[in-house]
């Protein structure tokens, strides 16, 4: 997360208050009650295309808390997946190789789609696994 | 953009040219005409003539006793648009900045919030004097276009420079080449109207002055 | 070359999973402002897609769209385009030279004939039969118009591409025009900038690969993922712009403190470009937020308006010597004008002088 520099602190002194991390947590409040009502929701916020300061986000950050989750994988650059303390409620980050987030989104579903394992990587992964083993599958193919 | 380029380029430029060589026409024209002279001796206390001048130009500021009931609805709300229109072309930093490119100059700017509230004042009073002008009989009967366009030609700026910094009606950039338009097309009418008594008001008012209080009368 | 295989397993033989691909496809999506929920739908495309073909021709520019768009010293996500796309022609980035690169460049036309995309960066000159650039002994014009006959799209890169850029500013002696004057029939999309964002370029070519579409674009044929918003909507000194705060000279007590650069030339106003929210280097700065106004540089003819650090609300007109001769010529109607009115006096009337 970038620090906020002289002229940006200045600009953010000027800001009225966090009134956008007040109206994001009222939008998480519904979409959490639509997940509550309907397992298979699933919703995403981008907070990169909203128009916030570092402090906004921190402060929506903090409100949400933290919970039992904490999730990263790599492609140039971190993605971290961390629950929040809001069961259902999941704060996605994406950086670059500085480690600059290059995308931040809240995701209300069950899981987010990235922590799930894609059907496509999953049947390349059988089929390795079972050539590994030497042990035949029950859909052997030529492409192995 | 080509709308902006234009506007800020050979527009401008024809605009001042126009308004330059109008303005000096006219002014050198009527100062250089033969004068009538005063043979007779000035009357015992008349001031110089220079400070009688001066003094008739400011007495003029408000109008007389016996006129001002009367008259108060205009007389105060002329001052409110001249006063407006001064605050919004010598306070708005923009502004500053353009008569900086022209002539060197430059002052402090008056935050943009409040010079845009007196810009919508400024332009309510525009439109009162206006309704004011189409309302009385009298005036109605006297108004000929040239009145009505200048009218127009005042208030378009006013109109056009709210709606660009309002970011209203189309893109910025084809609504501050409209306001820079605009501003051409006032200073290309400006000598050949009656907006021309912003130079000639002080001449008109001084020469009055000088030749009653050359005979004791002040006016 | 043609590539027979989807992206995806290709990809996912290089340790790219399609996890990773949902990543890039998500922050593809936020980049062009779609909505998150395309995310899934955009990885599903890239998946399927083959590899795109690319051909990139480079004009009368300097390289500095290629720049932007590798990063030289830190690996981007925007940089895995080159893992979606087969670049068979590009000077700096190609490994052959010579006959062997122009060779390159006629089989992939051949091979993959109305499929492959034409990237565009630099002008072309057209002035003395376009002599002013040559490659491999032929003139821009020539190759251009060649090698766009039978592909897909054309995508003019950079401002020099799109509008003209440097070689059109004044007095233009190469007589360079943008790529739009000369290619007819095929669809262009400009991503002008000097140089553009390297999200735009990447985006643009993410969106064709996954939905085999060109994505929404402005009257000046820009994405308006990336273009339809301008600096100033986005510039986080904007408060201070709309309170009248403006820094006076470079470095003085209200730059410090961040105020608006507007007296010091900053065309944000009326610059369409993504700098404000994207930034660049990796989200690190972009021009206002390191003090200097922002030059109009996505902008057409932008050299030429007056010079960079000339504010908005100034001419852009040198009326110094016209308004000299205005006031000479002004008082001298006048004159002439008073005299008339004296001699008519005196041959008319008898009366007092």
């Amino acid at each position: 997360m970038e620090e906020l520099t002289g002229t940006a602190a200045a600009a953010a002194r000027f800001d009225v208050g966090s009134g956008v991390a007040e109206a994001l947590l009222r939008q998480v409040a519904r979409l959490l009650e639509a997940l509550a009502r309907d397992p298979g929701f699933a919703d995403v916020i981008d907070l990169r295309s909203l128009p916030m300061h570092d402090a906004d986000r921190a402060s929506l950050r903090e409100r949400l808390g933290n919970g039992e989750i904490d999730a990263s994988f790599d492609l140039v650059g971190k993605t971290r997946i961390t629950e929040t303390a809001c069961a259902g409620v999941w704060w996605v980050r994406h950086a670059n190789s500085d480690d600059c987030a290059v995308l931040e989104q809240i995701v209300v579903a069950r899981v987010p789609a990235l922590l799930l394992a894609h059907p496509a990587d999953i049947e390349g992964a059988a089929r390795r696994l079972a050539t590994e083993l030497g042990a035949p599958t029950h859909r052997e193919t030529i492409h192995d | 953009m080509e709308l902006l380029d234009f506007a800020r380029g050979p527009a401008l430029a024809f605009g001042l040219v126009v308004f330059v060589v109008g303005s000096l026409w006219r002014l050198a024209g009527v100062l250089l005409l033969p004068r009538m002279r005063d043979l007779s001796p000035a009357r015992d206390g008349a001031p110089p003539a220079p400070l009688a001048a001066l003094r008739t130009v400011l007495r003029r500021m408000w109008p007389r006793k016996e006129f001002a009931q009367a008259t108060l609805f205009p007389t105060i709300n002329s001052y409110v648009f001249h006063l407006g229109l001064a605050l919004v072309v010598f306070g708005l930093a923009p502004h500053i900045l353009f008569i900086r490119s022209l002539t060197g100059l430059t002052w402090p700017g008056l935050p943009s919030n409040l010079v845009y509230g007196v810009g919508v004042i400024t332009l309510a009073s525009l439109f009162a004097a206006l309704a004011r002008r189409l309302g009385h009989p009298v005036l109605r009967l006297l108004s000929h276009s040239g009145d009505y366009v200048s009218w127009l030609l005042t208030t378009l700026p006013v109109v056009t420079g709210l709606l660009a910094t309002s970011h209203l009606g189309a893109r910025y950039e084809t609504l501050l080449a409209i306001h820079i338009l605009s501003i051409s097309a006032l200073l290309v009418w400006f000598p050949f109207g009656k907006l021309m008594h912003a130079v000639l008001f002080v001449f008109s008012r001084g020469a009055t002055g000088m030749r009653f209080s050359h005979r004791g009368v002040n006016v | 070359m043609t590539e027979t295989m989807q992206l995806g397993d290709m990809l996912r033989r290089r340790g790219i999973s399609r996890r990773a691909l949902l990543k890039y496809a998500s922050y593809m999506a936020s980049l062009m402002a779609l909505p998150p929920s395309v995310a899934g739908a955009m990885a599903e495309g890239l998946a399927k897609a083959r590899r795109q073909a690319v051909i990139w021709l480079s004009f009368q520019e300097c390289t500095g769209c290629t720049e932007s768009l590798t990063r030289s010293f830190s690996p981007s996500l925007e940089e895995l385009i080159f893992d979606f796309i087969s670049l068979d022609y590009h000077h700096t980035l190609q490994a052959a030279s010579g006959e062997a690169a122009e060779a390159a460049r006629r089989q992939s036309m051949r091979e993959n004939q109305s499929k492959y995309l034409v990237v565009v960066d630099g002008s072309v000159p057209t002035a003395d039969g376009g002599v002013y650039s040559m490659i491999a002994g032929r003139t821009n014009m020539d190759v251009l118009a060649e090698t766009v006959e039978h592909a897909a799209a054309v995508i003019a890169v950079g401002t020099c591409a799109s509008f003209g850029g440097l070689p059109e500013a004044d007095p233009n002696p190469t007589g360079a025009v943008p790529i739009t004057k000369l290619v007819t029939g095929k669809p262009v999309i400009n991503i002008p900038g000097c140089p553009p964002l390297p999200q735009a370029m990447a985006g643009t070519l993410t969106h064709f690969l996954s939905f085999g579409t060109l994505p929404e674009l402005d009257a000046l044929h820009r994405p308006r993922a990336f273009f339809g918003e301008t600096i100033h909507d986005r510039c986080y000194r904007r408060s201070f712009y709309e309170r009248g705060l403006f820094a006076k000279s470079f470095d003085d007590d209200g730059a410090r403190q961040g105020w608006c650069l507007y007296e010091l030339g900053c065309k944000g106003p009326v610059t369409y470009n993504a700098c404000a929210s994207l930034k660049w280097n990796g989200a690190v700065s972009f021009p206002i937020q390191s003090g200097h106004g922002c030059i109009g540089c996505s902008e057409p003819r932008f050299w030429d308006r007056g010079g960079l650090y000339k504010p908005l609300s100034a001419g852009t007109a040198d009326v110094r010597k016209l308004i000299g001769i205005a006031a000479v010529a002004g008082v001298a109607l006048g004159a002439g004008a008073a005299a008339l009115a004296r001699q008519r006096r005196a041959s008319t009337s008898a009366t007092e002088q």
